[in-house]
């Protein structure tokens, strides 16, 4: 016990050298960029960090990378609080309550909930490392493919909290991202599965481009559609940064809760902030007393992510360390490191020195906690400053959102086809707005299927059908009856508590807005889904199963959805944002027209001209042209739209840009 | 007079060979290489090539900057693609994918745009050395004990094509091996947790990889390599049986020979465009070769755990090519092994 006390100091005055203090704080400067860039993501720039590390020792290599990793959830919530566009995509939770907030003028103080939540999240998952490496080995060792199949329908089973009331809406949208998670090369017999023969299709669909499209493109539409700045009140008094921080105290056993929640979905292999964050959110959902605030600018929404993302790192870092099983990408780059700095991950590494490396260990510890101390510190002398970007006209700031939102979709992977799949899932998320259909659970979906189907096949070929009897799966299991069952019954106490008052569905029949287009999209699904299904007949068992056992219940939900929509039976559920409020239908409908117009403009400009010619060009055009903003402005911006594409992702970041398309022509 | 014509072909070689070097240099001075990597940053096919891409500059004439950029997807084979119908054939595109792809377009798979016997090969840094550890837990601590197993074997997989499921498929058919194969791991170090947590008995993947993850079994003894894949007995596992001196048949031997040995030497190629102009290929492979000598590369190599084991150019594309030219019976044979469940 003494031995483990003094390795937790020494772990400290590793990290306080100067040159590894020194080394953390760059690592913190890089990962904060890279946090507050949408696309360019914690795990690329890890890797590109990697050649750095040869020189240095094992600690200043780790506390520059661990800081660096460390940030970048802090500050990708910042991008999307502010502009709707997920910073990371851990980040992209933040968004349904943030970005309301700061819509409605309180930037500041989302801004300043998801910082201090951040910050209690990162060094609560630090901990979780500290304190799980008694018990970590024989607790992992307990784990087979059976129960990771469980754990990923624990998640799944949150899709209910996460549907706003309609849980039918829920189930389809959670169940669609289940089929998109189907497209590309079958994890075990590696068929094709919905690729159109398209090679880029054969990984599947990403992540980034699926949440940059279902979320940045909707608000980007509904920015311009209704003018102004982003922030549609003053930012006054209510705005402010320690009003956010207090909130976080105010909510602090929900943080703390969500904490939890991240770290443990941390230690998964496979499960990360992805998974994580959506979870906090449901959490964060389920036990607030009021649901109907969120989507609409509540703070817990901002707050439960926020820890959850964080104290991921931790998490991940426990299979890591005591394993050399990554729990996350991020974490198996940096077993890439440790393999450079000739560490070799184990139960050396949970030993007290002289005979193990504990002291390292509790070095990781240390360096999270004061990385994201730094981030923090420094986050709030900017905060205010930030927060009056909402003020700034949108016209002005559209040019770089648009620009933030391809140069990042580009950058994860390098994939110019990924630019395609943004603006398919734009339309699909700006319909799904529109409809009031809840994009959380596809996204929630999307993550967790393939981890399911994969799963569960391991754990057959493994066990057979004897997996089932397996004590762990039992056990959670009932967790999952439990996570399902208990809000329901809750709800239904709490409206029963409630009756008196409200008249459950008494708004319902006022929203009857369209109630013929809402049918229509419902109506293809159901034509998406049939054709998916009836796809499948060729798969095989092994390929086939998962599409027929998803899609078919799918198919039948969407059909009741679909005849519920013709019948006119669908109340609104106001989780949502909902758009077009208090504009006059034609205005709304040009400027709809305009934005989707210049949305695909930026992408044909880019395909045409390539990345840095497109930026400035676009950025001058829409500027004069939609912005009608004056030529200093407009050439302020186009100079610095340009410098940023160019100078910025090109020269120093050496992202490699495709040539215009015009160029190829010419030769 | 004959002394004197040898003298003056002498001189005009000097001269070809010292103007060709000149013209490389000012061909490659200014400019800049780009290493398309089929695979993502900080996976073993990336910190390859940017150790290359640190030290290669130096010994191309001219000292272009070198880049490395990911092209990740299906399994490398979009750059694999990009790299031979795409990319401009001027000797600044190098290409480094999964040498696996080889044999997919030898099986005639769906999605391969490319023509192995076009590219230019610039020179490989290593030979892949597959071998199968298994868990002392699982009680296949010899190839005796496992060929005797009444049960199949569970190994663990990744991805139908990779070696990790290719290499116990070809060794179940061609030494009859009892192998059960549950693919589907997301990478080996995920295989190597099931068998420590008992799901699995083990895998067959590269000993360099095995050996420096999987360190602490192999030393305790918890984990034992009771097979190699190799043509000749590795320095450190000098006891360990080779697969190839199991097999009891030709047909078992050439399985090997070309499933396992050949495909391990192609395993990490770096290739050029074809019709990359030839005096360029010439210095590209003079360029990879000096620079698997050079020291600090070596060292460099070393930290990061890359084993090197250079092919030239010319070799790797006469292993590559002929591939093509083996007994259709046998890629047939080599295609059922690997396809089968």
């Amino acid at each position: 016990m003494l031995e483990m006390v003094s390795a937790f100091v020494a772990g400290f005055y590793k990290v306080l050298t100067p040159t590894t203090f020194s080394l953390m704080l760059i690592g913190i400067g890089v990962g904060f960029m890279v946090g507050i860039l949408p696309g360019l993501g914690g795990p690329t720039t890890l890797a590109l960090m990697l050649p750095f590390i040869f020189k240095m020792n094992a600690v200043e290599a780790f506390a520059f990378l661990l800081g660096m990793s460390a940030v970048t959830a802090t500050t990708g919530d910042i991008t999307s609080i502010l502009f709707g566009v997920p910073g990371e995509p851990t980040t992209a939770s933040t968004i349904v309550d943030g970005h309301p907030m700061a819509k409605k003028g309180e930037a500041g103080r989302a801004l300043g909930a998801a910082l201090m939540s951040s910050l209690v999240g990162a060094i609560f998952g630090a901990f979780c490392l500290a304190l799980a490496v008694p018990v970590v080995r024989p607790l992992v060792l307990t784990f087979g493919s059976p129960e990771f199949f469980m754990i990923a329908l624990l998640g799944v089973g949150f899709v209910a909290s996460l549907s706003g009331g309609n849980l039918l809406k829920g189930l389809i949208s959670g169940g669609l991202g289940f089929c998109f998670a189907m497209v590309g090369l079958d994890p075990i017999s590696g068929i094709q599965r919905y690729t159109f023969g398209q090679l880029f299709l054969w990984d599947g669909i990403g992540l980034v481009p699926v949440t940059v499209g279902l979320f940045a493109i909707p608000e980007i539409i509904d920015l311009a559609v209704q003018g102004g700045s982003i922030a549609k009140e003053k930012v006054g008094k209510i705005g402010g940064v320690m009003t956010g921080v207090k909130d976080t105290f105010k909510h602090w056993w929900m943080v703390i809760r969500c904490s939890a929640i991240g770290a443990y979905i941390g230690v998964i292999p496979g499960m990360g902030g992805g998974v994580s964050q959506w979870i906090a959110y449901a959490h964060a959902v389920q036990s607030s007393p009021d649901k109907e605030r969120f989507g609409k600018g509540a703070v817990e929404g901002v707050l439960g992510p926020g820890a959850a993302n964080n104290s991921t790192l931790g998490g991940s870092l426990i299979p890591t360390v005591a394993f050399g099983v990554p729990g996350s990408v991020s974490t198996a780059i940096l077993l890439g490191a440790f393999i450079i700095q000739g560490i070799v991950p184990g139960p050396d590494m949970l030993l007290p020195p002289p005979k193990g490396k504990l002291d390292i260990t509790f070095s990781f510890v240390w360096i999270i906690v004061l990385s994201n101390l730094l981030t923090v510190a420094i986050c709030f002398l900017f905060l205010n400053w930030l927060a009056k970007i909402t003020n700034i006209r949108g016209s002005l700031l559209m040019p770089f959102i648009l620009l933030l939102v391809y140069v990042g979709t580009f950058a994860e992977k390098n994939a110019f086809a990924d630019l395609l799949i943004v603006l398919g899932f734009g339309l699909l998320g700006w319909l799904m707005v529109r409809f009031d259909w809840q994009r959380p659970p596809l996204l929630l979906g999307l993550v967790l299927g393939p981890l399911m189907e994969n799963r569960l096949f391991l754990a057959t070929d493994n066990y057979g059908i004897a997996w089932l009897w397996r004590p762990g799966v039992i056990i959670l299991f009932l967790l999952t009856l439990i996570g399902i069952f208990y809000p329901v019954f809750k709800t239904r106490r709490g409206r029963q508590a409630e009756s008196g008052r409200i008249q459950p569905g008494a708004g319902a029949e006022k929203e009857q807005t369209m109630p013929r287009r809402a049918a229509l999209f419902s109506f293809a699904l159901v034509a998406v889904l049939s054709w998916a299904l009836w796809e499948s007949r060729n798969f095989g068992f092994r390929a086939g199963l998962f599409p027929w056992v998803i899609g078919t219940p799918v198919l039948l939900l969407s059909i009741v959805q679909f005849a519920r929509d013709i019948l006119g039976k669908t109340k609104r559920t106001g989780l949502e944002s909902t758009m077009d409020q208090e504009l006059p239908k034609e205005i709304a409908r040009r400027r709809t027209a305009a934005i989707v117009g210049w949305i695909v403009a930026f992408f044909l400009a880019i395909w045409l001209l390539g990345f840095s010619l497109a930026a400035p060009v676009m950025t001058l055009l829409y500027l004069r042209v939609a912005g009608r903003e004056s030529w200093p402005s407009t050439i302020a911006s186009t100079v610095l739209a340009g410098a940023l594409v160019y100078g910025f992702f090109e020269r120093a970041l050496h992202i490699p840009f495709p040539e215009g398309e015009i160029f190829l022509w010419l030769q | 007079m004959r002394e004197k014509k040898l003298w003056l072909v002498a001189a005009l070689l000097a001269l070809t060979v010292a103007g060709s070097a000149w013209a490389q240099e000012s061909f490659y001075k200014g400019k800049t290489i780009r290493i398309i990597v089929g695979f993502s940053a900080g996976g073993g096919f990336d910190t390859y090539a940017r150790a290359i891409a640190r030290h290669m500059s130096k010994h191309v004439p001219g000292n272009p900057t070198i880049l490395v950029e990911n092209m990740t997807g299906a399994g490398s084979l979009i750059a694999a693609n990009h790299v031979f119908k795409v990319a401009r054939p001027d000797g600044l595109t190098m290409g480094h994918f999964i040498g696996g792809l080889f044999m997919q377009q030898l099986y005639g798979r769906p999605g391969v745009e490319f023509d192995a016997r076009k590219f230019e090969y610039v020179g490989t840094p290593v030979t892949d050395k597959p071998v199968c550890a298994l868990t002392k837990a699982s009680g296949i601590t010899s190839v005796e004990k496992w060929m005797a197993s009444p049960t199949p074997v569970k190994l663990g997989g990744t991805a139908p094509g990779s070696n990790t499921d290719d290499v116990p498929k070809i060794l179940r058919s061609a030494l009859g091996l009892p192998i059960q194969l549950v693919s589907g791991y997301k990478g080996t170090a995920d295989i190597r947790l099931a068998a420590e947590s008992g799901e699995l008995a083990g895998g067959c993947w590269g000993w360099d990889s095995i050996r420096a993850t999987w360190r602490k079994g192999i030393e305790s003894g918890e984990a034992v390599v009771v097979l190699q894949a190799v043509p000749k007995a590795l320095p450190d596992l000098p006891k360990v049986p080779l697969a190839i001196d199991l097999a009891k048949s030709d047909e078992g031997r050439q399985l090997i020979q070309v499933g396992i040995h050949s495909v391990s030497a192609v395993i990490r190629p770096y290739v050029l465009p074809p019709g990359t102009p030839k005096d360029r290929v010439q210095t590209l492979r003079t360029a990879f070769a000096n620079t698997m000598k050079d020291r600090e590369f070596l060292a460099d190599a070393e930290k990061s755990n890359l084993d090197i084991e250079p092919m030239s150019g010319e070799e790797l594309e006469k292993t590559v090519t002929g591939l093509f030219k083996l007994n259709p019976a046998l890629v047939a044979k080599l295609k059922e092994a690997v396809e089968a469940k």
